[in-house]
């Protein structure tokens, strides 16, 4: 057997189909921290993104079977979770409209100071007023740093919709900044 | 285009296709606003370090999810594929594989067989298996179009031993199993019997 660090997503979706479930926590560890970033910026807040990284995590093993593609765990894999941040967006925007970026860390002392953290959260402030498409192409693109050729592929959609919807979300985030200055 | 809207060639900066210098003149204090925009970006990672614990905990709670009607890697002991015309407008081919789970270590359940059932069916809206197995329900166990052919496909495990079937098309065509033995239902419909 290779060690955990050489087993491909495969190998370890393999492994826990054939009842190895323990094999799974290999591939929470490679992944959390990658999207505990993505969920934390789609929902403006560190508490429901960590609940929804858990719940897909978790949703992913209960159907892991499903899983057509292993090698392509991590793919399949974001889909869950981006379901579970829109859902969750949508439940906490009904319930609590104003919920916002206050729960990130608002002061990073080693790291700009105080104007680069209220910055930052009236960026996020912002974020939160775009479509949840906007958003995540936004967050995608300049929180993770993908090109609009791999969103395209992940997203299943065309680059050209996503540039348009990222325009519109260039707009919208200069409005919002300007009206809250 | 309203008064807020970035100029295009500002949005191309954005995107990373123009630097500032790139920009017109008029254009540059328009680029500058942009790019502290871009500056406010919070890339900081987020780290969730019991994440792992908490998700493990859950999913040890939880039914293997390669549970009764999970696909296991299956040993493939046989296969048969006929093609089979139930009337000129509907051509229908079905097949039936049965694979029989390697050694289970974490499910104690050593007379159950995993099996494949698969019916080609290009025309058909809907396919369902009913059966010994489900109470004949022929709404208990949808098949899914699993390919652009026409292709249906269920996997169930079932206990060793005999069961009777049929598949049902668009939810009124009961269609025997050609790929596998029938007996008389006693109703004058025809039954497929699989022996596992």
């Amino acid at each position: 057997m290779r060690p955990e660090t050489q087993q491909t997503d495969a190998d370890i979706v393999r492994a826990v189909l054939a009842g190895d479930h323990e094999r799974y926590a290999v591939l929470v560890e490679r992944y959390r921290d990658r999207y505990a970033r993505y969920a934390a910026r789609m929902l403006g807040s560190l508490d429901a993104a960590e609940d929804a990284v858990q719940d897909a995590f978790v949703r992913a093993f209960d159907q892991l079977a499903q899983c057509k593609e292993p090698d392509k765990f991590v793919g399949w894999f974001f889909l869950i979770l981006r379901n579970r941040c829109y859902a969750e967006r949508r439940r906490s925007k009904a319930q609590a409209p104003l919920e916002a970026a206050d729960s990130l860390p608002a002061v990073d002392r080693t790291d700009g100071g105080a104007e680069t953290a209220e910055r930052r959260r009236a960026l996020q402030h912002a974020l939160l007023e775009l479509t949840p498409d906007q958003r995540e192409v936004f967050v995608l693109k300049h929180v993770e740093g993908l090109s609009y050729g791999q969103i395209a592929e992940r997203l299943n959609t065309s680059v050209p919709s996503l540039k348009m919807r990222m325009h519109r979300a260039y707009d919208r985030l200069r409005e919002q900044l300007r009206e809250h200055k | 285009m309203s008064e807020h809207d970035f100029h295009p060639r500002v949005k191309q900066l954005l995107d990373g296709d123009l630097t500032l210098a790139d920009l017109p003149p008029e254009l540059r204090a328009e680029g500058e606003e942009a790019l502290r925009l871009l500056a406010a970006v919070d890339r900081r990672p987020v780290a969730f370090p019991t994440m792992t614990e908490r998700v493990m905990l859950a999913v040890n709670t939880r039914p293997s999810p390669a549970g009764w009607r999970r696909m296991l890697e299956p040993r493939e002991i046989r296969l048969r594929i006929r093609p089979w015309v139930l009337a000129p407008a509907l051509a229908l081919a079905a097949a039936l594989i049965i694979w029989i789970a390697g050694p289970r270590t974490a499910a104690p359940a050593p007379s159950l067989v995993t099996v494949r059932f698969v019916l080609v069916a290009p025309e058909a809206k809907a396919v369902s298996l009913a059966g010994t197995f489900n109470q004949w329900d022929a709404r208990a166990t949808p098949l899914v179009r699993t390919g652009p052919n026409g292709t249906w496909t269920a996997t169930l495990t079932l206990p060793a031993g005999q069961h009777q079937y049929a598949f049902v098309v668009d939810g009124v065509r009961w269609v025997p199993d050609p790929g596998a033995p029938a007996v008389d239902d006693g109703f004058g419909r025809r039954n497929s019997v699989l022996t596992l």
